[in-house]
């Protein structure tokens, strides 16, 4: 192995690579673009009503009517918690922003204070304080809605009292959810069409013969190729991540497993493009192939969408296509902090990545028949 | 240089030298001091070869697209292995660069076997490829600095845009370059590792009259820099332009080897004389008597064969010696064309790609 031959190589594909307005457009600008519009479009639709969990321990004439009050405002989207659920659990896991609890015994409390004056009861409110501006909508239709009730029942004095409870909970809008997703798209069509230039342009031109007359070995060549390759993939990822930071303020874990899925993304796509540059020798056609591969796995892997929200039968399909496992790596690993399951997927594209780069790298050859 | 060891035939005493394959050495042997002629078993290799093939075959599922051929190349020479597209010259070419498998056969190159050999003698070689298109991004100075960089040996870039006239090019990247321009640079990329051998697969098709000129005089530059060169080409006018010794190769066999001259005495037609508008069928007659071949021509032309220019004065002397009157003389020499067409009854330029 000639490890200056190998950086001759890297640093020519370097110097290559700006020259091609095409290749710095697709990707660097594109995926700019993308994430730019689908932030602007899935970000900025802002709700008009606020959803408002319940959780109503007391299952009772009173406590119904306090939540079909709440839901006349007609600013409240009143959504329903069981009385099973541990509630602090429940907000970590579903990410609940605004959630009132009505405590077992809110009725009798309310009919004691009737008799008893220091008869009271509170509501409790769990709210996310980064959501201020949400928080102080709730919060004024709440307390209104509860001295309304006051008001009525007792002429004034404070029966139904609300203590507050701050949640912290991480907030994931689609932007976090498209990142990386971005990433595992660009890092894809990088690598597999890359691939397919080396193995069936450089093919038809000759050079592969050339190269094969001269003293580089397809080792060094192969080696060079993919560092030029992982060169492409972190600037496409920091780009994908200074968008995201700079134009919606998103919060990503730069880890070794991020870096990890990077890597084994780049070796994976590169490996399908072989394999097609094997099969199919034209040029054209082998992207044509690529297309027919990379853009349905695109839609189909969840990268826009998240895959639970598709039909059953695209979730089965997702689960077979190696995308899916870079999206849900990457998602874990860099944004959702999740890093079992980001373990999980990073392995399975480990495991996809040696497949098919392997693969690729047997069925390549210089030689001609 | 290989080693080998003797047995001394006074004291037993056995002793090693050094010697190349073939050659006979006088030796003295360490112990007792006899003197004695050994020969360094092996082959005995020809310095003067560059190439030598033999028995050399390929097969591609039915088709036998190179059948049996055997050549020498020479150090030094612009060797041409001309034919016609689908002759079976790449197949050729490229199993000697050990891009292609044989299906049966040896090949030489440099004294090396190319099955066992081909690593051991890259640095000294190098190739262009049919129809080959190097990397689009690339300038030219940055194409030559690159693929030298490959090599151990390098030759001086500068030299090489000097040599090959690319200076005023140098900066342009490769994709902007004309066709002839590309050729060039791919001629020029081949003496980046100053190589011994240098292969060109058909490096003039598709090129103008005027950038196919370059190209050869380039070509020819390679050879006054002693390099040798195997070149294919489907152009007659190319190989009796530039071959110092041409295999015509058709349908995967060599039909016809040797220099252009060697070709055009034995395969080619006598050399005709034209004698424009002579009407006079004594002068016909005369020439006739004096031992020519005369014919007359329908447009009043009378045809003269002559074994060699020389024999034209001769013939014209005669012509003024009678007093006859003509307007002109024209001479068609025969060509490869010509030789081609007598060897396979088809025309070079016209065969069909099979
Ligand atoms: N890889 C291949 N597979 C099958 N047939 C081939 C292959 N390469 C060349 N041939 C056939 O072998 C013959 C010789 O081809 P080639 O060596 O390219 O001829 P030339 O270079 O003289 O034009 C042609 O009939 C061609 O179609
Ligand atoms: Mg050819």
């Amino acid at each position: 192995m000639n490890l200056k031959i190998v950086g001759t190589d890297f640093l020519y594909s370097i110097r290559s690579w700006t020259r091609s307005r095409g290749t710095v457009f697709w990707s660097l600008l594109f995926p700019v673009m993308l994430i730019l519009l689908f932030g602007a479009i899935f970000s900025g639709m802002g709700e008009s009503k606020y959803t408002l969990y319940v959780q109503d321990l007391d299952n009772t004439d009173m406590s119904h009517s306090l939540v079909t009050i709440l839901n006349k405002t007609n600013v409240l989207n009143i959504k329903n918690v069981t009385k099973n659920d541990d509630i602090t659990k429940y907000i970590k896991d579903n990410n609940i922003k605004n959630l009132i609890v009505i405590p077992e015994g809110y009725e009798n409390d309310i009919t004691r204070s009737f008799s008893d004056p220091s008869a009271k009861v509170n509501i409790t409110y769990y709210f996310d304080p980064t959501e201020t501006q949400t928080n102080q909508i709730l919060r004024s239709v709440i307390s209104s809605v509860l001295e309304g009730l006051n008001m009525q029942l007792t002429q004034g004095k404070t029966i139904i009292g609300l203590t507050e409870q701050s949640t912290v909970t991480e907030n994931f809008g689609f932007i976090d959810f498209f990142i990386p997703g971005m990433i595992g798209f660009t890092i894809m069509q990088q690598s597999i069409y890359g691939s397919i230039e080396r193995n069936t342009k450089f093919r038809k031109d000759g050079i592969l013969r050339k190269l094969l007359t001269t003293p580089i070995t397809r080792s060094e060549w192969i080696l060079a190729k993919m560092l030029f390759m992982l060169f492409l993939a972190f600037i496409s990822t920091s780009v994908a991540i200074g968008v995201g930071v700079l134009a919606f303020g998103i919060k990503v874990n730069i880890n070794l497993l991020t870096i990890i899925i990077v890597i084994a993304t780049s070796f994976l796509f590169s490996g399908i493009g072989m394999i097609i540059g094997r099969f199919v020798k034209e040029e054209e056609t082998a992207d044509m192939a690529a297309g027919a591969i990379s853009f349905p796995m695109m839609f189909l892997a969840g990268t826009f969408f998240a895959v639970e929200s598709m039909p059953s039968i695209i979730q089965i399909i997702a689960r077979a296509l190696p995308l899916y496992y870079v999206n849900e790596g990457l998602r874990n690993a860099m944004i959702y902090m999740n890093q079992t399951e980001a373990l999980i997927n990073g392995g399975i594209v480990l495991i996809f990545a040696a497949i098919f780069f392997i693969a690729g790298v047997i069925l390549t050859k210089w030689k001609e028949d | 240089m290989i080693e080998q060891r003797f047995k001394c035939p006074n004291c037993q005493e056995i002793a090693t030298f050094y010697g190349n394959p073939g050659e006979t050495k006088v030796v003295t042997c360490a112990a007792c001091n006899t003197k004695g002629r050994v020969i360094i078993p092996g082959e005995k290799q020809d310095n003067n070869v560059a190439i030598e093939v033999s028995h050399l075959k390929k097969v591609y599922d039915d088709l036998i697209a190179v059948n049996d051929i055997s050549f020498t190349v020479k150090k030094g020479e612009i060797f041409a292995f001309l034919g016609p597209n689908g002759a079976g010259k790449t197949t050729t070419v490229e199993m000697i660069e050990s891009i292609r498998t044989p299906t049966a056969g040896a090949i030489r190159l440099l004294g090396a076997d190319t099955k066992t050999g081909f690593n051991q003698i890259k640095e000294r070689i190098s190739i262009l490829p049919q129809e080959f298109h190097s990397f689009e991004r690339f300038t030219v100075r940055e194409t030559l600095t690159y693929f030298s960089k490959l090599y151990k040996k390098r030759a001086n870039i500068d030299e090489i845009l000097d040599a090959m006239d690319l200076q005023s090019h140098e900066k342009k990247l490769y994709r902007n370059l004309s066709g002839g321009l590309k050729q060039r640079v791919g001629v020029a990329l081949s003496l980046v590792n100053d190589p011994e051998i240098v292969f060109l697969d058909e490096p003039t098709t598709g090129l103008d009259p005027k950038a196919r000129r370059e190209v050869w005089q380039v070509i020819a530059n390679l050879r006054n820099k002693g390099k040798t060169v195997f070149l294919t080409t489907h152009y007659m006018e190319e190989a009796e332009h530039l071959a110092d010794h041409i295999a015509i190769i058709h349908k995967g066999k060599i039909i016809a080897e040797g220099s252009l001259q060697e070709l055009l005495t034995t395969y080619g037609e006598k050399t005709t004389l034209y004698i424009k508008n002579c009407h006079s069928e004594d002068a016909r007659q005369l020439l006739e008597e004096k031992g020519f071949e005369a014919h007359s021509s329908g447009n009043g032309d009378i045809m003269v064969k002559i074994d060699y220019k020389e024999k034209v004065l001769e013939v014209l002397s005669e012509l003024r010696h009678e007093c006859i009157e003509y307007d002109g003389v024209d001479i068609r020499g025969s060509n490869l064309e010509e030789v081609f067409l007598r060897l396979t009854g088809a025309r070079l330029t016209e065969e069909a790609e099979t």
